[in-house]
Formats: structure tokens, sequence, C-alpha cells
């Protein structure tokens, strides 16, 4: 899966679960201007777990979501860590 | 003149196997009908009792958004409708009276609240072995789900809370709205409860139990075969006598009484000592005398032994006067709605007392001998009621009855 087709997917994802319009978002949007209320959030977490069969660490510090890029690289790393322990 | 503040019903709302609305219901009531049909959420070749009284030509999409369906099961969605119409019958708009959205309670009972979303969340991760949950699972199951969601829907600030007695649920949740207004600690309340179990699971553990009758139910007559599982919702609008008669609300009846007691027995039988208990606490707190009574919407579960042991009950308590007493049960018709049964029930009592009509015990074959009160056979019967008594006799011995009077 490229960069691409990840960022579009999380996208879709945010915009169909928070009712925002699509064509806002970038990856320079902060998830805190977004004001995503909190069982939307859990919906989108779901949503992107489901899409890219991972898990989202909850606890993991090191997974610091500020802005949208900050959810793409996430889950970057996340595809690809999958990948590599296939 | 009562020592304590008197508590309306001032607006009533409800949907079940008869109806999606009130006047629905009652004109069923009034014929005589039944909702049980063949269910239609269970495959039918899985389960051996294949009727039920389900919520007809329910499409769930025509009465919520994607939003409020991702959060609601259908026990929720139950519950909202009849709280809708139950606030719309009343005339009261709590959102404008911010005071009084502040004093008033919200006491919803469920017997097992988002059963269904339990049961997908359970198929999914067992049986499918899908590696995640759904996210709203908890706020959808969660068996006070139904009174959160109506506070919020309508304003409603007070105390709010669910209670869970089986089949006596909602009495227990009128009769504490009650005893809130009566005492003071509220001014007004939105009561009753909601059901909506019905799945493979609850269907295949009821059957395990056998208590189910596989023809259909008919309390108090012969050859009754035992209940049959129902589902919908019952809401009642609650508030002072005085507010409602200064307001010039259209009033309902008033309840007058409520008596509880506990078997301390066995967890599925009946026991007719702690049935008596509750129905003499019924009159005491009420100030009615066994003669003032018209009418009882009974337990009546259609079971052998719940019927006889109820009638044995009765007449304990009111001796002579049972033998003028109408004692009919209504889950001839909307079926056994378990957590939500009593609020059906209160629902039928108040239209009933509104009315001048007697909902009658459909289905009735014969006479059995262990239950020779004036059941009203079939067909609804003109009567005037004075005062009427809805008994709730639960599994595990909880009893809960309430007293309702013409205003």
């Amino acid at each position: 899966m490229t960069e691409e087709e990840i960022r579009e997917k999380i996208f879709d994802i945010i915009a169909k679960e928070a009712r925002i319009d699509r064509g806002t978002l970038t990856l320079e949007s902060k998830l805190e201007d977004l004001k995503i209320e909190s069982l939307d959030m859990v919906q989108i977490l779901f949503g992107i777990e489901d899409a890219f069969d991972v898990y989202v660490p909850q606890d993991d510090q090191s997974f610091k979501l500020a802005t949208l890029k900050d959810v793409v690289d996430g889950v970057k790393r996340l595809v690809a860590a999958k990948q590599q322990s296939a | 003149m009562a020592d304590h503040i008197r508590v309306a019903v001032t607006g009533i709302g409800s949907i079940s196997s008869l109806g999606h609305n009130v006047g629905e219901i009652w004109a069923a009531l009034e014929a005589g009908r039944t909702g049980i049909a063949p269910l239609t959420q269970v495959p039918l070749e899985q389960i051996n009792i294949k009727i039920g009284a389900e919520v007809k030509n329910y499409d769930e999409t025509k009465r919520f958004d994607d939003r409020e369906l991702l959060v609601y099961d259908r026990y929720t969605q139950f519950a909202l409708l009849a709280a809708r119409e139950a606030m719309a019958d009343a005339g009261i708009d709590f959102k404008k009276d911010e005071a009084l959205g502040l004093e008033t309670a919200v006491i919803v009972a469920s017997g097992v609240g988002g059963w269904s979303t339990i049961d997908q969340a359970f198929y999914s991760l067992h049986k499918l072995g899908k590696p995640r949950a759904h996210p709203l699972t908890i706020p959808r199951m969660m068996i006070s789900a139904a009174a959160s969601q109506i506070s919020m829907k309508f304003g409603l600030k007070g105390p709010a809370f669910c209670v869970s007695s089986a089949c006596s649920s909602s009495n227990h949740a009128l009769g504490e709205a009650y005893w809130m207004i009566r005492t003071g600690r509220a001014r007004a309340a939105l009561a009753g409860g909601s059901e909506a179990e019905i799945s493979l699971t609850s269907q295949r553990s009821w059957e395990s139990l056998r208590v189910m009758a596989s023809d259909t139910c008919r309390p108090f007559s012969k050859d009754r075969k035992g209940m049959v599982i129902g589902e919908g919702a019952g809401i009642l609008v609650l508030e002072r006598l005085d507010d409602a008669r200064k307001r010039g609300a259209k009033i309902y009846c008033e309840i007058a009484g409520y008596g509880l007691s506990a078997d301390a027995g066995d967890i599925v039988m009946p026991d007719a000592d702690g049935a008596a208990r509750a129905m003499r606490q019924a009159l005491q707190t009420s100030g009615l005398a066994p003669g003032d009574i018209d009418y009882i919407n009974a337990h009546g579960t259609g079971t052998q032994l719940n019927d006889a042991t109820e009638v044995k009950a009765i007449k304990a308590v009111f001796g002579e006067a049972a033998k003028r007493l109408m004692v009919t049960s209504t889950k001839s018709m909307h079926g056994h709605a378990l957590g939500a049964a009593s609020a059906l029930e209160a629902v039928a009592t108040a239209k009933a007392i509104e009315q001048s009509v007697v909902p009658p015990t459909a289905n009735y074959v014969a006479p059995d001998p262990d239950c020779d009160l004036d059941h009203v056979p079939n067909t609804a019967r003109r009567a005037k009621i004075r005062a009427a008594f809805s008994n709730s006799l639960a599994f595990g011995g909880l009893n809960a009855v309430l007293a309702f009077k013409a205003v």
C-alpha cells in the first residue's frame, strides 16, 4: 500500500466518522482544530484498525497524534511493522 | 385529603407487538386482538417455540438517523419512541422549562438492556474470530443506556437511572418515580421500561426453562401452556396532581399506591404469600379498601403455576370483594415483554380507566377451576373503573404492585 493510498483511506475514514468535509482535510490539519468528538474518535480508530488490520496502541508514548500527518505516519509504521513480522 | 403529594399520569407512550403508538395499541387491546405471531427475528428452523409478540413493520432507519442508530440498541430505540410520544401527549416542553427539567426524574427499566448488541459482539468475537469489538458496544448494551439517552434527548436533569428486577422491572421503575414525586424528591418523572431481547440465544434459553407456550398465550384459561415472549416499551409522564391541574393538563389517572415484597423463596416458582403482601401494601399506601378496586391488570403470564398462584393471592387479599373484581391479563395480546411488561400494562391500565373499558383476557378457551375469578374472557367490557391494580410478580420472587385511581 502506497503512502498516498494510506493517506486517502485515512482521510475517508475521518471525513465519514466525524462528518467533516473531505475537501478541507490536509496533512497539516490539527486534530484539536477538527473538534472531533470522543465517540467519533473511537470510531475513527476502529475504522483505521479495521481498514489496515492493525492495532493502534493505546499507551504508546511514541504514538503522538497532533496532526493528520502524525496519523498517516503512525499508520505507515504500523503497516510496515505488520509486513515485517508477516 | 391525602397527607402527601398526589401524583398524576399526564402522558403515555408505547410501542409493542400491537402497534407503534398508544392509539394503535389501545385499539387492539379493546378489540381483544393478539400481537402474537410467528417470529421474524430468529430463523424458525433453529428454534422449537416459533412464536412471539414482536414489534411489527418496524424500520429503524425511518425513525432515527445513521448517527443515532450507531449508539441506539433496539431497546433504546423503543424507549425513545415511547418517551417522545408520552412527552408530546403530556404537552410539557422541558427544554423551555429548565427549572422543571432539573427536577424531573428519568427511571427506565429493562430486564437485560441491549441484548442484541451483546449477542452480536459475542458472535463476532467468539464465533467469527474477529480481532476487535465495535467501539460502541458498551454504550449500546449497558442496561442504563435508555435512561441516559432519554435524559439527554429531552434535557431532563433530575435523578436518572435504570432499575432491573426481571419481569417486575417497569413496575419498580414506575413505583420509584411515583414515590420520588410523592415524597418531594422529584417534581415530575418519565418512567417505564423497554425490552428487546428476541434473538436466537434468548429464545433458546427461554425454551430450556420449559415455561413457553407453543400455541399462544391464554392466561387463566384451561389448557394454558405458558408464556409468549414479547418486546416493546412503555413510558409514562408523572407529575404532581396540583401541577397538572394548574396547567390544565389532561389527566389519565392518579398513581395512588405502591406495594413491594420479595418471596425469598424460589428463583422461578411464585409464592402466593409474597404476592399478597405486595398487594396489601399497595392498598395500605393508597388508602384504598379492597372494595374500592374494580380491575386488576394481572401479572398473568399464562403458565399453569403463575396464574393459579396469583388468583390464590388475590383471594387472600380481597376476600369476598374478589368476586366482583375484573382480573385480566393483557399479556394474552402484547405477550410478555419481560422488563417492559409492567410498563405496557400501566399504559393499558391508564387507558382502561380513561376509557371506562376493561381490556379482556384474549385466547381464553374455557374456565380453569384454579382460576375462578372474573377474567373477562376474549371480549372487552365497558365498566367504570374507580381504582385498579397492576400486578408484577417476577422470577426470583420480586413483586411490585401499583395502585391507579380515577381522578
